[in-house]
């Protein structure tokens, strides 16, 4: 048993399970929340098959078809990686049994083929080692996200799902030419073989420039957050938390490897990182400030993830001089922010369920009606403020400690001034939720399940704040910070 | 030699500079109909080019599915929009809203002006000669199982990317079918022209795309060739009013759709039991396996492409047992 | 300047007409055609600088990566344009609707 554990090729099962499932959810649509069910289970399973045997055997390396690269396109996973696919698998599973309850028959059978094809391409995504194979992820990732969005009909979903697809477009053709010039500059899509050849050159700065404008506008970082609200807040609330929690992680992941491996020789001049942590400052604070102009509940969380992002981009200054701890955080700040997101919009769909609406001042007492989802929401809460204890506490801690002994005090402001605005919104819903509206309303029953996979989405950000020992120890399989090499 | 050099050079230049015009045309063009047929134009000029750069496949590919099959969803979109917002999309735009003013296309103008600029510098700064993966190409081809090139590398060396876009036109009908439905019932018979035309053409084309993937192995061609002609054919179908008979839209046509992308990831998975890695073909065996992926993939890609052109998931008309 | 390169050059003057009309067209039937072109912009230069082998034959590997891109532009085409007119026929215009309460 133990032999077939280590020897299997996990990551394989990763990708093949869920495009195994969405193809035969869409050929046995009766059957498909069973069958959505199981495949999301079987990924949960595999990813633990994949964090045994990277324990036992370091790094993970498949090369596909049997070439290798650069011939080949090959799949590899690191401590990063795994961690990024360990929130997808849990994060995923939750938001399955809470969709399994939210969806009717008729949008069970639409939404289930291609959440399964988006769980596909993002583990395919996380898994790649070749650029251009992650251009064909993102776009498997983007026409599924586009029409999950457009699930929920009428003109908001629809209207938020075309702009989402326009900026999702626009972001993979300038991530293509990117790549087009990196492998006409260096013979290779490879991302370990270009982390060997690279060189500056005006090549790559334009590639860098290409590839990180088409990056960043995916990630939805300020200013080229325009499309995350309108999509994120008119979507159905799973998929809302689908795409806060985790797609946008996906093009963050990309960037930060891209930034790690491919572009690190141009790191030694300032200008980039600076720019980086400028964008990520205003980012926190316009998205905290959009947040708390809201008056409705899904924008108000949209506006949360953007300001949420400019975090990890906050890192960026911070970890010139001291990696570790800096990236760390950032890690830590992606898997807490996807399980806390992801609790706050499933927990603003038990709202919306219960009342029919999602008005923040007509929230009627929530909390002794729906006290689960309530405490979902506020221990949710705790963990975007960045409170003890967390794993937004733990994220935002090390940052801060970071920016403190560089003596940034720019960006310790910053920080400080997001949290305080964070708990501002956060507490502007939790008052709501405790009193009562002037509009009564009918209340719908809200089914268990739905109250409980919000609940422990937020416990598991909140447990984070337990685990950091061991989470930042996996972080470090096969070194994906490059902390271990001597930079000159 | 020098007149063959300068013809070359004056082809290339106006090919070029054909490509820039007609681009700037259709984007420019006030009749939104007269800027979907120059984009279809300009779909063509794009597969000469291919061909002029060495490129047959890929000119192959572009006629077909560039040119054809895109210009096709262009214009059946702009009729079902001209049924929506009234007929007046047909005439220039002359209302305020739609004039793009000019404080808004000066500042997008030069930012673009200085990116093109730099991009330009870019590209010329790139060594004159550099042999990409060309040579690694050439030294496995004959362990690959055919002899033309791109196919070896789109169903071999890179063929999980075939994989995962064959997924991605898949997802692409699930998307449009979420969306909303189409009855299937008759339109209105068509008209003498169409249906002779029609009678004549789809046999053969299904022809044309069998030779396709036949040839695909050793000369230009290949599945995703083959499988935009039969998709054509599928087109030129549902134009003359043809629609399958009600009991096959049901898990027949579903099937049909998924055969591609499921028997890929079959044969995935039984090489990896087999031969220890994931789509790694047994030389000796990798031809006829990569003939019947292509073939599969063929029929899937050619149903996907005619359902796309359909635009909704196709549901029993009123009046249909 | 060989052929590769003046073709690569159009590329780029292709994706940048393409990024242009993008931006400044409101309506979405041209956006979807603008972003067309900056996708064959893009495949002109991955093609026309694999044919920088000298006598030899053109590296095949960025063929193939171009055919991908064609497929994948269909696909997303397809759907894009479904979308908008799903989006005409609730708002009665192929516009992306105005940003509401904000």
């Amino acid at each position: 048993m133990e032999t077939v554990v280590t020897e299997f090729s996990w990551g394989i099962a990763l990708i093949l399970l869920p495009l195994a499932g969405g193809m035969i959810c869409f050929l046995w649509p009766r059957r498909t929340q069973i069958l959505g069910l199981v495949t999301v289970f079987a990924v949960a399973l595999s990813v633990g098959g994949l964090a045994w045997q990277m324990l036992d055997k370091g790094v993970y390396r498949h090369a596909v078809g049997g070439w290798g690269a650069p011939l080949g396109i090959d799949l590899y996973a690191d401590g990063l990686s795994l961690l990024m696919l360990a929130t997808t698998a849990l994060v995923g599973f939750a938001i399955s049994v809470y969709s399994a309850a939210y969806f009717k028959q008729e949008d069970a059978i639409r939404f289930w083929p291609l959440w399964l094809f988006l769980l596909a391409a993002l583990n395919a995504l996380f898994l790649s080692g070749d650029i251009f194979n992650v251009y064909v992820t993102f776009e498997l990732m983007g026409l599924a996200a586009v029409s999950l969005v457009a699930l929920a009909g009428g003109r908001d979903a629809l209207g938020g799902a075309m702009r989402y697809l326009l900026a999702a477009l626009l972001g993979s053709l300038a991530y293509l030419l990117g790549v087009a010039l990196l492998y006409h500059g260096f013979g290779t899509v490879d991302i370990a073989l270009l982390s060997e050849r690279v060189e500056p050159s005006p090549v790559v700065w334009a590639a860098l420039g290409l590839m990180g404008a088409g990056l960043l506008l995916k990630t939805a970082v300020f200013p080229l957050h325009f499309w995350l609200p309108p999509a994120h807040a008119s979507a159905p609330a799973p998929v809302s938390a689908l795409l806060s929690a985790l797609v946008v992680k996906a093009s963050f992941y990309i960037l930060l490897r891209l930034w790690l491996e491919v572009f690190e020789p141009l790191i030694s001049s300032e200008g980039v990182y600076t720019l980086l942590g400028l964008i990520g400052a205003m980012a926190v604070l316009w998205g905290s400030i959009q947040a708390l102009r809201q008056t409705r509940l899904k924008l108000l969380i949209a506006y949360s993830t953007v300001a949420q992002i400019g975090y990890l981009f906050l890192a960026f200054p911070l970890a010139v001089a001291v990696g570790s701890t800096a990236w760390s955080a950032v890690a830590y700040l992606a898997i807490s922010h996807a399980l806390a997101k992801a609790a706050m919009f499933l927990a603003a769909g038990n709202l919306v369920r219960f009342g029919g609406h999602d008005r923040i001042a007509d929230l009627d007492r929530v909390v002794q009606r729906l006290p689960l989802t309530a405490a979902a929401f506020a221990l949710a809460g705790v963990s975007i403020m960045g409170l003890p204890p967390s794993g937004g506490f733990i994220g935002k801690w090390l940052m801060l400690e970071v920016a403190l002994t560089q003596g940034r005090w720019d960006l310790v402001v910053v920080m400080l001034l997001g949290g305080l605005l964070a708990a501002a919104y956060v507490f502007k819903v939790l008052g709501y939720a405790f009193t009562q509206a002037e509009v009564a309303h009918e209340p719908k029953t809200v089914p268990a399940s739905m109250e409980w996979a919000a609940l422990l989405l937020a416990l598991a950000a909140v447990l984070m704040g337990f685990l950091a020992v061991p989470v930042l120890s996996l972080v470090d399989i096969g070194d994906p910070f490059g902390l271990s090499e001597v930079r000159p | 030699m020098e007149a063959l050099t300068l013809l070359e050079w004056g082809f290339d230049g106006l090919l070029g500079l054909g490509l820039l015009w007609l681009a700037w045309r259709a984007l420019t063009c006030p009749e939104l109909f007269k800027a979907i047929v120059l984009f279809i134009a300009f779909g063509l000029l794009m597969a000469l080019a291919w061909v002029r750069l060495d490129a047959p496949d890929v000119a192959l590919a572009e006629a077909a599915i560039g040119a054809g099959l895109t210009g096709a969803l262009l214009l059946a979109a702009f009729a079902k929009l001209s049924l929506v917002t009234g007929h007046e999309e047909l005439k220039p735009a002359r209302s305020e809203k739609n004039r793009i003013r000019f404080q808004h296309y000066w500042m997008p103008a030069t930012t673009l002006l200085l990116v093109t600029a730099g991009l330009f510098y870019v590209i010329l700064s790139l060594p004159p000669y550099a042999a990409g993966l060309s040579v690694e190409v050439a030294s496995n081809l004959d362990t690959s199982g055919v002899s033309n090139p791109v196919t070896a590398v789109l169903l071999n060396f890179r063929g999980y990317d075939t994989l995962l876009e064959m997924v991605v036109l898949l997802l692409a009908l699930l998307g449009v079918w979420s969306l909303g439905d189409t009855t299937i019932h008759r339109e209105a018979a068509p008209g003498l022209v169409l249906d002779t035309l029609a009678r004549v053409l789809v046999p053969l084309l299904i022809l044309v795309a069998a030779y396709l993937l036949w040839v695909g192995a050793h000369a230009p061609g290949g599945a995703f060739q083959a499988g935009a002609v039969l998709g054509a054919a599928g087109v030129l179908l549902l134009l003359s009013s043809w629609r399958p008979h009600a009991d096959l839209i049901a898990w027949p046509l579903r099937l049909m759709l998924v055969l591609g992308p499921a028997i890929f990831v079959i044969m995935a998975v039984l090489l990896y039991l087999t031969k220890g890695q994931l789509l790694e073909f047994p030389p000796a065996q990798a031809g006829i396996l990569i003939l019947i992926l292509e073939a599969v993939a063929t029929v899937s890609i050619g149903i996907t492409l005619a359902a796309l052109f359909l635009g909704g998931r196709p549901r029993r008309g009123k009046g249909q047992a | 300047m060989s052929a590769p390169f003046f073709y690569a050059l159009v590329g780029i003057g292709l994706f940048s007409l393409g990024l242009y009309g993008l931006i400044v067209h409101a309506h979405l039937l041209r956006k979807i055609l603008a972003l067309n072109i900056m996708g064959s912009g893009i495949f002109l230069v991955l093609v026309a600088l694999a044919k920088r082998t000298g006598e030899a034959p053109p590296d095949a590997v960025p063929h193939a990566m171009v055919i991908t891109g064609v497929v994948v532009a269909v696909s997303a085409t397809a759907l894009a344009l479904t979308l908008m007119l799903k989006l005409t026929a609730e708002t009665g215009r192929a516009e992306l609707p105005e940003k509401g309460r904000e």
